[in-house]
């Protein structure tokens, strides 16, 4: 195969969802890489890359993430396809000038990929069209969640809060939250859809201490009120003794359950 | 002659000075109130002065009782974690603006205030941290104002407003033991009884933002829900410049308890 | 399969009788699991014998399964056990000198398997407690309202509440009825009957006096140590 796909779109548009559905449906070897509009000067993912490649790889384990090789050593994946998502938040006249941005321009030289096809949402016909929201200034906060434990409860109230605008206009949401169970969810929420996405994860965590796998939110909108977003998530997290708590009676569960069978 | 019935206040004074208006305005001068009328909301010392002003005779709810007593309430009676924190965030403010006069009038209120058949109560007989929701066991439902000595119970506690009439049961049952060599039979008639939940003055939940109260007529038995708009706004910003929680005025003005209620109704506290 | 429980109560210190009910439940068929609803201890005489057995079989002895009971709860309260709780119920009832006998009929080394032990069990669709889940000391017999016994097997989300505080022996089964609901609020009117569901609160009994219990044909029988059953039981030879 050796083609290199460049995925694009706005936020909320379904370029994760048309990713992990094409490597469904399809045989062969797949590779993952996401590109920014901006320059992120810190060496570390952002959430929201960390989100949508722990959710892609727990629904296609097959799936090879890209985004820690070496600059140049792309190109020696001769056998796989490689999709690229680059999710673009400017404004919508400026949506398909791609070739334009300097930025993501040099990040493609400079891992040395030339583009065998360039699919845009909302351009091609051939993707969903999801009537994706047109906004400017979009206002964008992200937090990374790792080896935090949310109280399942409290995450209901906060997500139904966050979604109907109690911290400002929430334009779209995403997020991947663990549970004390082990398991993890992930939660979409996009205004022009009706209600949330809630999609556990198959991969669950041993019910000892607190989880590894990757954990974060992102929120998109206007007039955020990143603050009390904060503040509320802080009084929704498990403390250590409460998430010893919940793991303990868990794993006299499990225990119990070993004897008996 | 007719009597209005008043709940939850929670400290709203916008909400309660329309509801006693609207009681003013219908020449209705007995009023009963049960209880909660403090916590969360923004003007404790206000609506406190104003029930005593008014000598409304008065329960005591689940929040007035904490306040006086320290945090009372058992931990599980919070749904989340999140709704726990916010109502200990609510709790401690309270407690700091609250006069010791106004303390010592909450701490003097009664649990249940009677008259004749008719029982006042903040949850339910039991305790005023149980909610008697409407779709509750019918015979659970029953038993509360059976064994209460009541033909009507009054409570609020839920802050949605019902009136359930409970009548023409029956239960049969069989007894087998040592004494009787046969199962003996027998069919026991049960009482009609009433239950009627005044809602909440100034925390509504029954999917509007309006106050509720209700009016009861004790020579007909009639009972109305009563519906009366306010200015939340005042309410809202009152709550943001006393410093409270910004989410407490964005859940009032969207018709949410500020906290949610337990899940479990028939929980009942064990401490 | 035959399966049968046998269910134990306020043996308060009686190894004798704990023993005598061992020995008649190796001849009874089926017997799988015994279950001991509280009242091992009281202030009539020393418990630390009958403690100790409960704590450690002997071989050929059907392991008992137990939780605490009125007694149990007085004694940990008085202990400092229970928080800031004492023994109000007991001094209560039967003054101070009834809460010192209780002190003295228990060896303090047994406190904490004592403070270990459950409130009830929940066995299938199945409550076992020392009274019910409003109260320890709920005293359910024969005469008490049916509304208070729907109310207490409600609370615990069962179909059968075996219960041990007031020493009785009995089984009342709910066979029938209903009660008509109508709510009004301010969406409108709604009406329905609640059916009283097909459910049984068992008294067992106590010391001497206990019940064996048959899971399959949910039949009780009422027995008493080394006697013949209690009712017209059919026996199980």
């Amino acid at each position: 195969m050796g083609q290199k796909w460049l995925i694009s779109g706005s936020p909320g548009c379904g370029k994760t969802t048309w990713i992990l559905n094409t490597i469904k449906e399809n045989q062969g070897a797949y590779g993952y890489l996401r590109l920014t509009e901006k320059s992120n000067n810190g060496q570390e993912k952002l959430p929201e890359s960390l989100i949508d490649y722990t959710f892609l790889k727990d629904q296609a384990p097959h799936l090879q993430d890209l985004s820690d090789c070496p600059d140049t050593s792309i190109s020696k994946y001769k056998d796989l396809l490689i999709l690229i998502e680059l999710s673009q938040s400017q404004s919508p006249e400026e949506l398909e000038a791609v070739g334009k941005n300097p930025y993501v321009n040099s990040q493609l030289e400079a891992l040395n990929l030339q583009l065998d096809r360039h699919l845009h949402f909302g351009r091609d016909s051939e993707l969903p069209n999801n009537d994706t929201l047109v906004f400017k200034e979009l206002a964008s906060w992200s937090l990374n969640l790792a080896k935090s434990v949310w109280d399942p409860q409290s995450l209901n109230t906060f997500w139904f809060e966050l979604v109907n605008g109690a911290y400002g206009d929430v334009y779209r949401a995403k997020g991947l939250m663990n549970l004390p169970d082990g398991k993890s969810i992930f939660f979409n929420w996009i205004m022009s859809q009706k209600g949330s996405q809630f999609l556990p994860l198959k991969t669950v965590s041993p019910p000892h201490g607190r989880p590894k796998r990757p954990s974060g939110l992102v929120i998109q909108g206007k007039g955020l009120d990143c603050k009390n977003i904060q503040s509320t998530i802080n009084l929704c997290l498990l403390n250590d003794a409460l998430l010893e708590m919940h793991q303990m009676t868990l794993r006299d569960r499990q225990s119990e359950a070993l004897r008996t069978n | 002659m007719k009597h209005a019935v008043i709940s939850c206040l929670h400290a709203n004074l916008a909400a309660v000075k329309a509801v006693l208006k609207d009681i003013d305005q219908k020449g209705i001068s007995d009023i009963t109130c049960l209880g909660d009328l403090v916590g969360y909301g923004p003007q404790p010392n206000e609506v406190v002065d104003l029930i005593r002003e008014r000598a409304i005779a008065s329960c005591q709810g689940c929040w007035d009782e904490d306040i006086i007593e320290g945090l009372n309430a058992c931990e599980c009676s919070y749904p989340s974690q999140l709704a726990e924190k916010r109502g200990h965030l609510a709790h401690e403010w309270t407690a700091e603006q609250l006069t010791d006069i106004n303390k010592d009038f909450l701490a003097s209120l009664p649990t249940s205030i009677r008259r004749d058949r008719i029982l006042f109560v903040h949850g339910s007989p039991n305790s005023q941290h149980e909610y008697l929701l409407p779709d509750m066991n019918a015979f659970a439902a029953l038993e509360r104002v059976d064994k209460a000595g009541a033909d009507t119970l009054f409570c609020g506690h839920t802050h949605q407003p019902y009136v359930r009439e409970l009548k023409n049961g029956s239960i049969r049952v069989r007894l087998q033991n040592t004494s009787n060599n046969n199962a003996e039979e027998k069919e026991i008639n049960l009482p009609m009884r009433k239950i009627v939940n005044a809602g909440s003055v100034g925390e509504p939940r029954h999917g509007s933002t309006n106050a509720t109260y209700v009016i009861h007529d004790d020579v007909t038995g009639e009972v109305e829900i009563k519906e009366v708009a306010y200015d939340i706004e005042l309410t809202c910003q009152a709550i943001i410049d006393a410093g409270l929680p910004r989410i407490f005025a964005w859940r009032l003005s969207h018709g949410f308890e500020f906290a949610e209620q337990a899940e479990d109704a028939s929980h009942v506290c064990e401490r | 399969m035959i399966e049968r429980w046998a269910l134990v109560s306020g043996l308060k210190g009686d190894l004798e009788t704990y023993e005598m009910i061992q020995s008649d439940l190796k001849k009874t068929r089926g017997v799988k699991t015994l279950f001991i609803l509280g009242d091992m201890i009281g202030p009539e005489r020393n418990c630390d014998a009958l403690l100790n057995r409960l704590q450690n079989p002997r071989r050929g002895d059907l392991q008992p399964q137990c939780i605490y009971g009125w007694w149990e709860e007085q004694l940990l309260a008085e202990q400092g056990l229970r928080g800031e709780q004492k023994a109000d119920a007991l001094r209560l009832n039967q003054g101070e000198e009834a809460v010192t006998a209780l002190l003295n009929a228990v060896n303090s080394t047994h406190l904490k398997w004592l403070a270990s032990l459950q409130f009830g069990f929940i066995e299938l669709d199945c409550g076992l407690i020392h009274g019910s889940s409003a109260d320890i000391g709920d005293n359910l017999t024969s005469e008490t309202s049916p509304l208070i016994l729907i109310d207490r097997l409600t609370r615990l989300d069962v179909n059968r509440l075996f219960t041990a505080h007031s020493t009785e022996q009995f089984h009342l089964e709910l066979t029938g009825g209903g009660l008509n609901s109508h709510v009004k609020d301010l969406n409108g009117e709604s009406q329905y009957q609640q059916k009283v569901s097909k459910q049984s609160i068992i008294g067992i009994g106590a010391g001497e006096y206990y019940t064996i219990y048959d899971v399959g044909s949910d039949k009780t029988h009422f027995l008493s140590v080394g006697g013949q059953y209690n009712t017209k039981g059919k026996g199980f030879a």
